[in-house]
């Protein structure tokens, strides 16, 4: 059963009573609100998702909800809550369902140890994944929803799961975060896609969310192999131009942007040594999306290079 | 002062070369480096016996493929590369 076989009115009244069990790649959220913009969200959003079963095992329990204060009359906000816990400060209530991608993603980033956690975009086409690790602005998002437009397939915009025990690269596709002028690229770059509503004045400026191919999401069961680390920078009016990047360097850099490398201690060291040794790695500038494309299209499989 | 050198006695390296450069890993600390050939290759000497600077430059001249006058250079060089691999905590120098 998904999301999309449950009417609007079931959706809304199972999310504040009993919450709703919603499969993620491989991780069960047991989500309880009664917010209406989350509603919405995960209506608009998720429809494509698998629904768990309640008696399962659950990953993470969710809530969001509004606190009982005096400021809820006047300037009302809304409270993430994981397992009991509120990891996070209160946000306005405007921005809701942006707290929910955000918490949710700190949920797995913060718990799946069983995995190394790479902040990274990460696509796939033929078994190959195309590791995209970078700091907020180097316009990895925005490449990240482009390339998943034009053929590729969403693995995650931003969590790389690899499997510690195997080096596979384990699929979470969630929606995809685009902020500020990216969100407008991207409606005019994918007209058909679907988008949340924009959300202004959060941390990260104004946000929205784009629906994931529902293909990427019914193949969130199928592992892929490390192909390519591309470390991407957009670049005003540059070409699109990759070029390899030292393998010992490339290590270096891969490992800084994981979230759990230390904490995985000689288990970090040889999964990122493992995927190091697998993929090839490149730094990409860009500015243009087509031609972006064009150069992913034309990506050699790693072990022919 | 030509001070003897040894890597640090309960030190447990993991080590990768791609090309010219390695990844150490130290167990110890629980830090990553990034080595050149030259620092990886004293590292890994001294893993092996304590050593100084020249006669570890005489060691390396050969496999740097360096003519023997510029030994003096070389060791200058890796009397550097000591100190750096000393503020790293991978070796200490030996008190007599």
């Amino acid at each position: 059963m998904n999301v999309s076989d449950l009417t609007s009115g079931e959706l809304r009244r199972q999310l504040k009573k009993t919450g709703i069990f919603l499969q993620t790649g491989s991780f069960v959220t047991h989500l309880h609100t009664s917010i209406p913009s989350v509603a919405d969200g995960i209506e608009l959003l998720y429809q494509d998702y698998p629904l768990a079963d309640s008696h399962g095992f659950v990953d993470f329990h969710v809530r969001l909800t509004t606190p009982l204060n005096i400021r809820r009359w006047f300037k009302p906000q809304v409270f993430f809550q994981s397992d009991g816990n509120s990891p996070f400060t209160p946000l306005p209530l405007d921005q809701a369902f942006p707290m929910f991608e955000w918490g949710l993603n700190w949920c797995v980033s913060s718990h799946a140890n069983s995995y190394l956690i790479i902040h990274a975009a990460v696509i796939e086409k033929n078994g190959y994944a195309a590791i995209m690790p970078a700091p907020p602005g180097s316009g990895k998002s925005t490449l990240c929803a482009a390339l998943i437009n034009r053929g590729w397939r969403l693995l995650s915009d931003e969590l790389t799961l690899v499997r510690v025990i195997d080096g596979k690269i384990v699929p979470l596709p969630r929606p995809v975060s685009l902020k500020n002028q990216s969100i407008d690229i991207i409606r005019q770059y994918a007209p058909g896609a679907v988008f949340s509503r924009k959300v202004s004045d959060t941390v990260k400026g104004t946000v929205a969310h784009m629906k994931p191919p529902s293909g990427s999401v019914a193949q969130a069961s199928e592992i892929a192999q490390p192909g390519w680390i591309i470390f991407p920078k957009y670049q005003a009016g540059a070409n699109a131009h990759l070029e390899r990047q030292p393998k010992a360097r490339a290590f270096m850099r891969l490992a800084d942007n994981c979230f759990n490398y230390s904490l995985l201690g000689l288990k970090g060291f040889e999964t990122v040594a493992n995927m190091i040794d697998q993929a090839m790695s490149y730094d990409f500038t860009y500015s243009i999306l087509d031609e972006a494309v064009e150069i992913f299209d034309a990506l050699a499989p790693p072990l022919s290079t | 002062m030509n001070m003897r050198w040894r890597a640090l006695p309960e030190l447990n390296l993991h080590a990768r070369a791609w090309d010219d450069e390695f990844v150490v890993y130290n167990s110890l600390s629980g830090d990553t480096h990034l080595l050149g050939s030259a620092a990886a290759q004293i590292l890994l000497m001294l893993q092996q016996a304590p050593s100084d600077a020249i006669a570890l430059a005489e060691s390396l001249a050969p496999r740097l493929q360096l003519e023997s006058e510029l030994d003096e250079e070389l060791a200058e060089q890796i009397t550097h590369l000591l100190s750096d691999l000393h503020t790293l905590a991978l070796i200490e120098p030996i008190r007599l």
